[in-house]
């Protein structure tokens, strides 16, 4: 027998488990949200702990093997303690603070602590290297940074002397960090923690002095946009922007206090921001953290979030795992996931046309779902799941079929980090796999003559940091320029196309969007990325990666021996598996937007060789660029290509890689 | 939270009295019927050092690994712990006096989980007796929580939070071999005896073993005697070399005077060099 350990840290929560917590249906009112307006998130969370104190829990991370909470009392303290730490050291009102750091509850502390004193916070992603954090730290002139662990310490100690604003950087992680103690450059956040105990202990008012100081409408926070167009820019969030899109979701969604949430895209992303600062805080939810980002599966299940907002990629490579696993089951396993997944489609099917539903197919949907979707949705983690929304790049409309036969209410949504998060989320009961959905209230959008999406809210963002030229291309009287082409559909909702600059026509003049056939070719299992070209060119053509796990498996149910991802890639078996695949896909496009020829590449694209962005996004033109060769082969007599690549590493050591790549033709 | 991360208990809390580990091997003579395997071994180690034990196959390194645990009686010779003499105890009695080690062949049971293998090894400082564990008393859960505690420091240290429930019989090799390392640790040993940590690994595991070794080294005092056939790691981490042939010790001396020593350049590479046909 194992009992659960007691809470013995010395400075810890206060040792509540998840099962004594009550399940609730509380909900904050309307008028309190809209009293939210008026103050900072740092305010907002002194009058929940006021108001809550120790019974609640806010938050809980999972440490040693067992979820430890804090309540909104110990979240308080611990926010008091940071910024208190951060006053001793000398930051000021109006600076600038850098935050690397994973999911962790210091990352809120952190936040939260910087922002009470009027300090203004960066998060940037701890898998960036060097030069992209020194980029970023410079850019805001950083006085303080607080990283994770000695691998973010090492990364800024190389560019030490690149970053002359920086005071001091305070890890995190001890693990490791002892013979970095006489560097008088770094702090361990625990020595930052008992700064600020003992100068609370001096001055007692100092912290609600400086808490009072904040207006609604300071700048809050910064997100680096993705930079799918080139270097990153600065949006600039204030206060206000948060929390009337918090307020946004907490007025339409079925959110009460005491509901989970889950906390697993970076902190660097504006949709924990948009939760972690905004919604959670607001909306009384607790925040959930997990315990290493390798063990998110495991810790997704024990908590069973109740909303669910992560990208498409996660979507994607959820279903294909599952399809896999289900390919992998017995006999007896496969026949009745067949049987119900074809029942749950007929009824997505028949919602989705709005027809009745016979009582006998509902009938077999309920023993289904208990028999089947039950099950499975528990085993990913998504049994409690009342909304679990994608975002951030389209997920193919085959996909959301799949989940939402299964039993998942999954739906599209629509925001950008300028929009100060999503602002168009589907309705329960109207969810159209095509669309957006439908606008969040106090936001008006309209499309624009070239069919640009413009909105216009109170979430707007303030401007781009130190780029008066950028946001007033981006902002033009109160209305965000989205650079999305878009249009509304006859019931109100709003249809994405594509990146505005990203519509493209091919040399007879017929317009398509790479997106649209990249997302369903990103449906198949075996198939990971998918780059489309055609830009003035007679036909399109493909560059793939494959998914290296499932075609793996693959290959060695039917013997076929390979070394590396480069041989994987150009075995005739997988060729002719992806060219089956990809002739799927062509029956359902129109006939100009048909691949006709395709190859798959020798590696896979990576962040790290600056070909995805950190979020996962294609940067389309630097692979036009530096693929030209492969792809104008493409648009030859050729057969094969010789080709010399380069793979960098994360240590910054570059290697060659030297093979044949093979183009083939779809007849 | 995570930034009171990287300082497990039974480490952090040790007292100099608990990390003293002087061991002293003078004349040890093992033989197994007519073949000698160990002759005239003396060698001391001293609290806080990294001594690793080195020679080709056959030296006699793991016999005399064997011989300081207990697994082999010597007989001839003297081991001395601490001040104490332990020759031919018994295994579980030399654990009892300080003395942990892992196995070059892990000997985990393949059956039961990471963490219930590694709670096996708390067994030895449990302070319950079966009654009061059939009770479950609260003395007994307070204990039972801190034992969970300590396994769970180490797991945490080891970055093995992924596998903790996991069978070890489903588990890779190098996995494995950090689980031995972990069980070993929860002894809370003076002395950690290693016998070929490296052995069978891919080079991104070895980094990681190098890793945790020179931690619990350089930051937690862990006294070590390292057996080791992978001569690179051996010259970056140890302080001390010992080097055996054919049962006898040939040298010891630092990392740099071992490596340019002509008896090991013979013991390892052969007598005579063999000149190219023409």
């Amino acid at each position: 027998m194992i009992p659960l350990f007691l809470s013995q840290r010395k400075t810890g929560g206060t040792g509540y488990s998840l099962s004594t917590m009550k399940a609730t249906k509380e909900h904050i009112d309307k008028r309190t949200l809209s009293a939210f307006s008026k103050h900072t998130f740092p305010q907002v969370l002194a009058l929940q702990a006021k108001r809550w104190g120790s019974e609640r829990v806010a938050i809980r991370e999972k440490d040693y093997g067992i979820w430890e909470s804090y309540t909104w009392h110990d979240y308080l303290q611990y926010v008091k303690q940071v910024a208190l730490g951060l006053l001793s050291l000398g930051l000021k009102r109006g600076e600038h603070v850098g935050i690397i750091t994973d999911n962790h509850a210091e990352w809120l502390f952190t936040e939260l602590g910087a922002q009470s004193l009027g300090a203004h916070t960066l998060n940037l992603y701890t898998s960036s290297v060097t030069k992209e954090l020194t980029f970023g730290l410079n850019r805001i002139e950083a006085a303080y940074v607080i990283v994770q662990d000695q691998e973010q310490v090492d990364k800024l100690l190389e560019a030490k002397k690149k970053l002359a604003h920086v005071r001091r950087v305070i890890y995190i992680d001890r693990t490791g960090m002892r013979t970095y103690r006489d560097n008088p450059w770094l702090l361990s956040f625990a020595e930052l923690l008992e700064r600020g105990a003992a100068l609370g202990q001096k001055e007692h008012e100092r912290f609600e002095e400086e808490l009072g100081k904040g207006k609604a409408d300071d700048l809050a926070l910064m997100i680096m946009t993705s930079g799918t167009m080139g270097l990153p820019k600065f949006a600039m969030l204030s206060y206000q922007n948060i929390i009337d899109m918090a307020r946004k979701w907490l007025e339409t969604s079925p959110i009460g206090v005491g509901d989970n949430w889950i906390s697993i895209t970076p902190p660097a992303w504006i949709v924990d921001q948009m939760w972690g600062v905004g919604v959670a805080i607001c909306g009384g939810m607790v925040m959930n953290f997990p315990e290493t980002p390798a063990t998110i599966a495991e810790d997704l299940r024990e908590i069973g979030p109740a909303i669910m907002i992560t990208s498409s990629r996660f979507w994607e490579d959820l279903a294909s795992k599952i399809r896999v696993k289900i390919n992998d089951s017995g006999f007896i396993k496969r026949r009745l996931y067949h049987w119900s997944q074809r029942i749950g489609e007929r009824i997505v099917d028949r919602e989705s046309a709005q027809k009745s539903i016979p009582l006998w197919l509902r009938f077999l949907n309920r023993v289904a779902y208990s028999i089947i979707y039950r099950p499975l949705l528990d085993r990913v983690g998504c049994s409690q799941v009342r909304a679990a929304i994608t975002g951030g790049h389209p997920v193919s409309p085959d996909v959301i079929r799949f989940f939402r036969a299964i039993g998942l209410n999954l739906k599209h949504a629509y925001g950008l980090t300028e929009g100060g998060g999503v602002f168009q989320v589907q309705p329960d009961g109207e969810v159209k796999p095509e669309t957006v959905g439908k606008t969040l209230p106090r936001t008006k959008v309209r499309i624009a003559d070239d069919q640009e999406v413009l909105v216009s809210s109170p979430a707007n963002f303030m401007g781009y940091f130190k780029d008066p030229k950028e946001t007033a291309a981006t902002l033009t009287d109160g209305w965000l320029h989205t650079g999305d082409a878009g249009y509304f559909d006859p019931d109100g909702h709003l249809v994405i196309i594509g990146r505005k600059h990203e519509i493209m026509r091919t040399k007879g003049g017929e317009a398509f969007s790479p997106d649209f056939i990249e997302t369903r070719l990103k449906f198949s299992p075996f198939i990971k990325e998918v780059v489309i070209f055609g830009e003035g060119m007679p036909y399109i053509t493909a560059l793939i990666n494959i998914n290296m796990e499932t075609v793996g498996d693959w290959a060695e149910g039917r013997h076929i021996p390979y070394t590396t991802y480069t041989d994987l890639s150009q075995q005739p078996g997988v060729e002719e598996l992806i060219c089956g695949e990809v002739r799927a896909v062509n029956e359902q496009l129109p006939s100009h937007m048909k691949i006709r020829r395709l190859l798959l590449l020798y590696k896979l694209l990576d962040a790290d060789d600056q070909e995805l962005t950190r979020t996962g996004k294609v940067r389309r033109k630097y692979i036009y660029e530096h693929y030209s060769k492969l792809i104008k082969a493409m648009y030859k007599d050729l057969e094969e290509l010789a080709v010399k690549g380069h793979v960098r590493y994360r240590n910054g050591h570059v290697g060659t890689i030297e093979t044949t790549v093979r183009i083939l033709t779809l007849t | 939270m995570k930034a009171f991360r990287g300082q497990p208990t039974i480490f952090a809390s040790a007292q100099p009295d608990d990390r003293r580990a002087e061991l002293e091997v003078k004349d040890l003579c093992l033989n197994f019927g007519g073949l000698v395997a160990l002759q005239n071994i003396n060698l001391s180690v001293k609290t806080g050092e990294l001594l690793a034990v080195i020679g080709p196959n056959g030296a006699g390194k793991t016999s005399l690994l064997n011989c300081i645990t207990g697994y082999y009686r010597p007989q001839i010779g003297q081991l001395i712990f601490n001040g104490e003499e332990v020759t031919g105890l018994r295994p579980h009695k030399i654990t009892k006096r300080g003395i942990g080690r892992t196995f070059q062949n892990i000997e985990l049971f393949p059956g039961a989980s990471v963490i219930a293998n590694m709670l096996l090894a708390r067994h030895m400082h449990c302070r319950y007796n079966v009654g009061l564990a059939a009770l479950f008393w609260s003395s007994v859960k307070r204990e039972e929580v801190r034992h969970r505690r300590v396994v769970e420091e180490l797991i945490d240290f080891l970055e093995i939070q992924t596998i903790r429930k996991e069978l070890v019989g489903s588990l890779p090799y190098g996995l494995r071999k950090r689980v031995d390392l972990g069980r070993a640790l929860a002894l809370e040993p003076k002395l950690l005896v290693l016998d070929e940590p490296f052995a069978g690994m891919t080079l991104e595991e070895k980094e990681d073993m190098v890793r945790f070794l020179v931690e619990l080294n350089e930051t937690w005092g862990q006294t070590m005697i390292l057996v080791e056939h992978d001569m690179s790691v051996v010259m970056s981490i140890s302080q001390r070399i010992i080097v055996l042939d054919f049962g006898k010790k040939l040298t010891e001396g630092a990392p740099t005077k071992v490596q340019n020593h002509p008896d090991v350049i013979r013991a390892y590479l052969g007598d005579t060099v063999i000149s190219q046909p023409a």
